[in-house]
């Protein structure tokens, strides 16, 4: 029996990060670390064309390289039944290679094996295809016209692929029609990659059992078992999916790619294991680009500025397959939150996706399925109509937020936001940033002819899907799951369904065993992306980890607590009922000197367990009731030059609301990283294409990533309103930067420019294209 | 990326020479810049390997080239179509071939090019002055040629 002096919290401690002792000491094991006796290589031979026929494809030559043993090509894999892959969502199925033809430039047409990675690649060189050119559809305006039909194969004749609407629309109508104010602004978040610094890749082979075992670089390697066997008819209990540790991800590794399956092929064909590793370029045209989305904002208001209605009309660039990685019943993900922070009374929002010559994807980039582009275009509307209502942009925010008494919150568009503060939180920012001495300053600089801005972003985001209920990938629905091991000695593992790429659950998770079970958050091993240990989950991505498996955990450390107490009970010799858990403890009711740690516990369990149970180990799978709104009021200065259209970012403070926070430390670094990928998506990166459908950002010479020198200096604070429906109060992080941020810096330099008369700048706010806007506005103004 | 060029080179010798060497494939298919290998398959077609570095992007390009002789036998026209390290090129040329009256010729030739591919994302940069440097360079070895 002991007593113990202090409680022993654990969640709201900024421990260090236990997985990076490994990572800064270059241990992390990654799949290119692999190697098996035997081991080939798989390269892939790419189309040069955007849109072609494929009239023949020759071999011959790439199976004299020497070390090649092995080509397969579309025919190959449409004989044996894998011609096609389906997409996350259902709605579309992707050639594996190509089949027929091209619809994209960098499209896999042919898979080559070799000895070495080099004969792989010299092999891939050798292999002859003869493309007969057809008319490019690069951009989705074209698409909608029909006029060049991109995929035959499809039911539907038609480059459209859906059309989805949500709200009132005769209602938002009206009410626009009958305001006495009304801004209406295109605002196009442009196509961007997530670039993580690790591209994708695997290594497949069949062990002596005949049991696919196949590493890979997967956010959810659960729902990659089941969609293998799905595509491959190899039985589930027969493949044994393992994801190592990742060098990011943000949402780029949640799809299924066809060098996966062409590598399981390989491996099947040849009998021997097979790497694939794709190159920079590989990853940055061909894997899930996020964004292109072109969104028609409209925002009714009275003259005092109180918003009156929304209207959002949306055109989709999806390229040349439907792999958006949006659930199923979400064809345009959670584009519903476009409604953001505010009190619209009604609102009506539509989105058209079509087909184009480019490459495939939608995926959720560091966002909850198209909550970055909702945000961003009603914070640029917000920013838009108090210019044009002459108010000031705080002012106008805190008239329309939604009120802290209105939760349980039902939004316009069928969201039930589940809590904030939001005027706090903005007062938090406002007041960190020195708000009204800022607006004295612009006054005196524009009065001097300088361009200053202040731009606001104060965002709701959605994460933490299901419920199942609402949301599924492949028919799955989407929980999450835990498990948790005591040992007699109170160590203890965790293993879920999720897998960190960086996020550092290996410490988030074992604080929150550590809080529930009052034990040493040292001592809790956590382990994730091994599908024949982990209990079945759906992954991590779109802030889902927190909100779902880490509630998951925190209910099978409860059922844990609940088994521990009847073992309590026996130790101490009282009954179950007067054993109370109080100081991280189990203790007689009233007598406090009367009490056993979970730790004696632990060792009693597999010791001294009288006629209880053996063990102490619990799993759960949850199901959460709604999802998370996590929320934040950002504030970005910048001054821009006049005579180069240079933007320097002199000062970003960013007020997140996440709710309860497990690991503080860990918190601001992932607001740290999602800050510095909105900084760049606002200043310096888009996957641009030509009007033939030429990628020209094939590498990071052209896709920039920021580095120290570029990122501005982040100053971050909180406020606290945890979700009530959570079981530890907690919404999720991870996403929020990257989703609030890229308004902040627009609507800074627009308000920079805003005394020159520019409206508006579409991202990214490269210095030729601020220059340009300048100059267009100095010589319109004459 | 659609790139067009155009120029001109006075050649020190007649018309008629100056038609014989440009529909000679054996010959013309030389004139290229870093030109590895020509084969000629016949009188009207035959294939090149050519070096080509554009910025950062180096390789080898296989080029299938198809003269395309006018008829009014003052004219010669090529397309040529080929690839390398994942890129392509779509190429079709031709030049106007003019009397200059004073025994010697003025080649007045233009063209056309599509690149795709890594060679064509460099476009933006050095593509253009590059492959105009290389047409125009083609074209100047055949002016060589002729004048030895």
């Amino acid at each position: 029996m002991s007593i113990q002096a202090k409680p022993l919290h654990s969640v709201g401690v900024p421990m260090k990060r236990k997985e990076d002792p490994r990572f800064i000491q270059g241990k992390g094991h990654y799949v290119d670390d692999l190697s098996f006796p035997g081991m080939l290589y798989l390269s892939l031979v790419r189309s040069t064309y955007p849109h072609a026929e494929i009239r023949s494809i020759d071999i011959t030559e790439a199976l004299k390289v020497p070390g090649v043993k092995a080509v397969i090509t579309g025919k190959d894999l449409e004989a044996a039944g894998l011609g096609w892959l389906p997409t996350f969502h259902g709605f579309d199925k992707q050639m594996v290679l190509a089949i027929g033809k091209v619809l994209f430039q960098y499209q896999e047409v042919a898979a080559v094996f070799a000895e070495t990675r080099a004969a792989a690649v010299d092999g891939a060189e050798a292999v002859q295809v003869d493309y007969a050119p057809l008319p490019v559809v690069a951009d989705p305006f074209t698409s909608k016209a029909d006029k060049v039909l991109l995929r035959p194969d499809r039911e539907s004749k038609t480059n459209r692929i859906f059309h989805w609407e949500v709200g009132d629309k005769d209602g938002a109508a009206r009410a626009l029609a009958s305001s006495a104010r009304r801004i209406k602004q295109r605002v196009w978040f442009q196509r961007c990659h997530p670039a993580p610094l690790e591209p994708c890749g695997c290594v497949a082979y069949f062990d002596t059992m005949g049991r696919l075992q196949f590493h890979v670089t997967s956010q959810a390697p659960h729902v990659y078992r089941t969609a293998l066997a799905l595509v491959t008819g190899i039985a589930e209990d027969k493949i044994h999916v393992i994801s190592p540790d990742l060098g990011g991800g943000f949402g780029n590794k949640v799809p299924v790619y066809p060098g996966y399956v062409c590598a399981i092929v390989g491996a099947l064909k040849i009998g021997r294991p097979v790497k694939w590793i794709e190159t920079r370029t590989e990853n940055l045209t061909s894997t899930g680009f996020a964004r292109d989305y072109h969104m028609d904002v409209e925002i009714g208001a009275t003259a005092d500025g109180r918003v009156t209605a929304l209207r959002v009309a949306t055109t989709a660039d999806h390229g040349a397959f439907d792999a958006a990685a949006d659930p199923s019943r979400y064809p345009a993900g959670i584009f519903g939150i476009v409604t953001g922070s505010y009190d619209f009374p009604v609102a009506y929002a539509e989105v058209d996706a079509f087909f184009t010559n480019k490459a495939p994807g939608g995926i959720a980039y560091r966002c909850s399925f198209r909550v970055t582009e909702a945000s961003y275009a009603i914070e640029r509307g917000m920013d838009i109509l108090a210019d044009e209502l002459g108010i000031d942009a705080a002012e106008l925010r805190r008239k329309n937020f939604i009120r802290k008494d209105q939760f349980p919150y039902p939004s316009a568009l069928g969201f039930t936001y589940d809590s904030g503060d939001y005027h706090k939180t903005l007062d938090v920012a406002l007041e960190r940033i020195g708000y009204d001495a800022l607006l004295k300053e612009q006054a005196e600089k524009r009065a001097r002819g300088e361009l200053m801005g202040i731009g606001l972003s104060t965002f709701t985001e959605v994460v933490g899907a299901g419920p199942s209920k609402h949301f599924d990938i492949l028919g799955i629905r989407m929980f999450d799951s835990a498990e948790i091991r005591i040992h007699p000695t109170g160590a203890g593992i965790v293993r879920t369904g999720t897998k960190s790429q960086g996020q550092g659950h290996e410490t988030t998770w074992a604080q929150i065993v550590a809080e529930e079970l009052g034990l040493d958050a040292g001592a809790i091993m956590v382990e994730e992306g091994d599908t024949d240990t982990a209990p079945y989950g759906l992954g991590t991505y779109a802030s889902r980890s927190t909100p779902v498996a880490g509630a998951a955990i925190t209910m099978a450390a409860r059922r844990i607590r609940e088994k521990a107490r009847k073992i309590a009970a026996h130790l101490l010799e009282a009954g179950e009922a007067d054993v109370e858990w109080t100081d991280y403890r189990f203790q007689v009711k009233g007598v406090p000197a009367r009490s056993v740690t979970m730790k004696e516990v632990a060792f009693a369990a597999y010791t001294n367990m009288a006629q209880n149970e053996p063990g102490l180990e619990a799993t759960y799978y949850y199901d959460p009731p709604n999802m998370t709104y996590p929320n934040g009021a950002y504030v970005a200065v910048v001054d821009v030059d006049r005579e180069t259209g240079e933007v320097k970012v002199r000062r970003f403070v960013a007020v997140d609301d996440c709710g309860t926070v497990i690991n503080p430390m860990i918190v601001e670094g992932q607001i740290h990283g999602g800050l510095t990928e909105g900084f760049a998506m606002a200043f310096i990166q888009e996957i641009q294409y030509d009007a033939e459908g030429n990628n020209l950002s094939t590498n990071f010479t052209d896709y920039l990533v920021p580095t120290s020198l570029e990122t501005p200096h982040w100053e971050t604070a909180g406020t606290v309103t945890p979700s009530p429906h959570h079981p530890m109060g907690a919404k999720g992080v991870g996403e929020s930067p990257n989703v609030g941020s890229p308004a902040a810096f627009v609507n800074a330099v627009v308000d920079a420019l805003s005394p020159l008369g520019v409206r508006h700048i579409d991202m990214p706010m490269t210095r030729d294209k601020v220059w340009r806007a300048i100059r267009d506005a100095e010589s319109t103004k004459g | 990326m659609n790139l067009q060029y155009s120029g001109e080179e006075k050649i020190p010798v007649s018309p008629a020479a100056v038609l014989a060497f440009v529909n000679d494939p054996g010959k013309v298919g030389h004139c290229f810049p870093e030109v590895v290998d020509v084969t000629v398959q016949d009188p009207t077609h035959f294939e090149s390997i050519v070096k080509v570095g554009v910025g950062p992007v180096r390789g080898t390009l296989k080029l299938k080239i198809e003269l395309l002789p006018d008829p009014s036998l003052r004219r010669i026209d090529m397309k040529i179509a080929g690839g390398g390290f994942g890129s392509a090129v779509d190429l079709t040329a031709g030049a106007d071939i003019v009397d200059a009256g004073d025994g010697t010729t003025i080649l007045k030739w233009s063209g056309q090019a599509v690149a795709r591919g890594p060679i064509a994302a460099v476009g933006g940069r050095v593509l253009d002055a590059q492959a105009q440097k290389l047409i125009a360079q083609a074209f100047a070895n055949v002016r060589q040629q002729l004048s030895g």
